[in-house]
């Protein structure tokens, strides 16, 4: 009884040796099957590639997760930002209590108007955690597909290793640092008075 | 009758910067008895030790959604006839249904201004 086999990479295997048999046999039906069999054969030596080159190279699961870490960082950021700007309306309107009308009710409603517009925090924040999903997602389904080709490994050492040295200037293009793995000022200046 | 102001109020939202949104618009109207949670259940075990006269809840919240607190709100006797907003982002058809088919008393969608949340508001315990 013949098994089917469970991985693409067993399955690409079991239809190379297919292949071999039938050229083997001395039939001229079997040319169009041989064929076919050929390219089924090929498709999947490029699949399996394609996703091994995925999953080595610096696009893969370590831009994802980097990917993730901004997104929340950022509503980690917003919100920062929001409650100082809410510590200020709030300044505001103590102000409005210790002034007469009319100033006192245009502090007021400015201060309000504030407290309706830092809103957007919330939103934005429901919107990236959306996006969240969506890339840890991708990346869950992006190794399940590597599994089934055969081809999970160990991911490449990444060229951006960040203590490792840069290769080009445009590996020195990263951006803001996440808050956890970022320098302070303060380490700044004493790395660049050393 | 008139609406006591210091009616103690119970504000649920996950995002903290929303809950200090609310918190100071409710300031503004004069309500400052005001208590807060980030979750559903958090919300639900407060509720049952207090003596809350109006829930301002978000939706999308975890572990316990603000849909399903509002179903263990009116599924309590003693806290059925709470008056309770829901304050969301959500806003498909399909939602607002589902929170009327579960006793919601109003419905504001994010992002709101405090012109809204007073009129909702005046519309489930009268005007102040």
């Amino acid at each position: 009884m013949i098994t089917l086999p469970p991985r693409l990479e067993d399955a690409q295997e079991y239809l190379d040796k297919v292949i071999v048999s039938l050229r083997a046999l001395d039939r001229r039906e079997k040319q169009p099957l041989v064929g076919i069999l050929e390219y089924l054969s090929e498709y999947i030596r490029t699949t399996r590639g394609e996703v091994a080159d995925l999953r080595s190279s610096s696009a893969g699961p370590v831009i994802l997760s980097q990917a993730s870490d901004e997104l929340e960082e950022i509503v980690t950021e917003t919100a920062r930002a929001t409650n100082s700007i809410m510590s200020v309306a709030e300044d505001i309107e103590e102000l409005a209590r210790q002034v007469d009308p009319p100033l006192s009710t245009n502090l007021q409603a400015a201060a309000t108007r504030i407290y309706e517009a830092c809103g957007f925090q919330d939103i934005t924040g429901q919107r990236i955690t959306k996006v969240v999903r969506a890339v840890q997602h991708i990346d869950q389904k992006i190794s399940l597909l590597a599994k089934l080709c055969g081809t999970e490994m160990a991911a490449a050492e990444s060229a951006d290793n960040a203590d490792g040295p840069a290769k080009s200037d445009n590996d020195l293009l990263n951006g803001p640092q996440i808050a956890a793995a970022a320098q302070s000022q303060d380490e700044i200046d004493r790395l660049f008075n050393s | 009758m008139p609406v006591d102001k210091k009616l103690p109020i119970m504000i649920v939202d996950d995002y903290n910067t929303m809950l200090r949104i609310m918190r100071n618009l409710l300031r503004q109207l004069d309500f400052e008895n005001v208590e807060e949670a980030t979750d559903g259940g958090a919300a639900m075990s407060k509720l049952q030790m207090g003596n809350y006269g109006l829930v301002i809840s978000d939706w999308n919240m975890q572990p316990v959604t603000g849909l399903e607190l509002l179903k263990q709100v009116r599924a309590d006797a003693k806290l059925k006839g709470i008056p309770f907003i829901m304050v969301t982002a959500e806003s498909k058809t399909e939602n607002i249904i589902a929170a009327k088919q579960a006793g919601v008393s109003n419905y504001i969608v994010k992002p709101f201004t405090a012109e809204t949340l007073k009129t909702k508001m005046e519309s489930v315990l009268g005007a102040f």
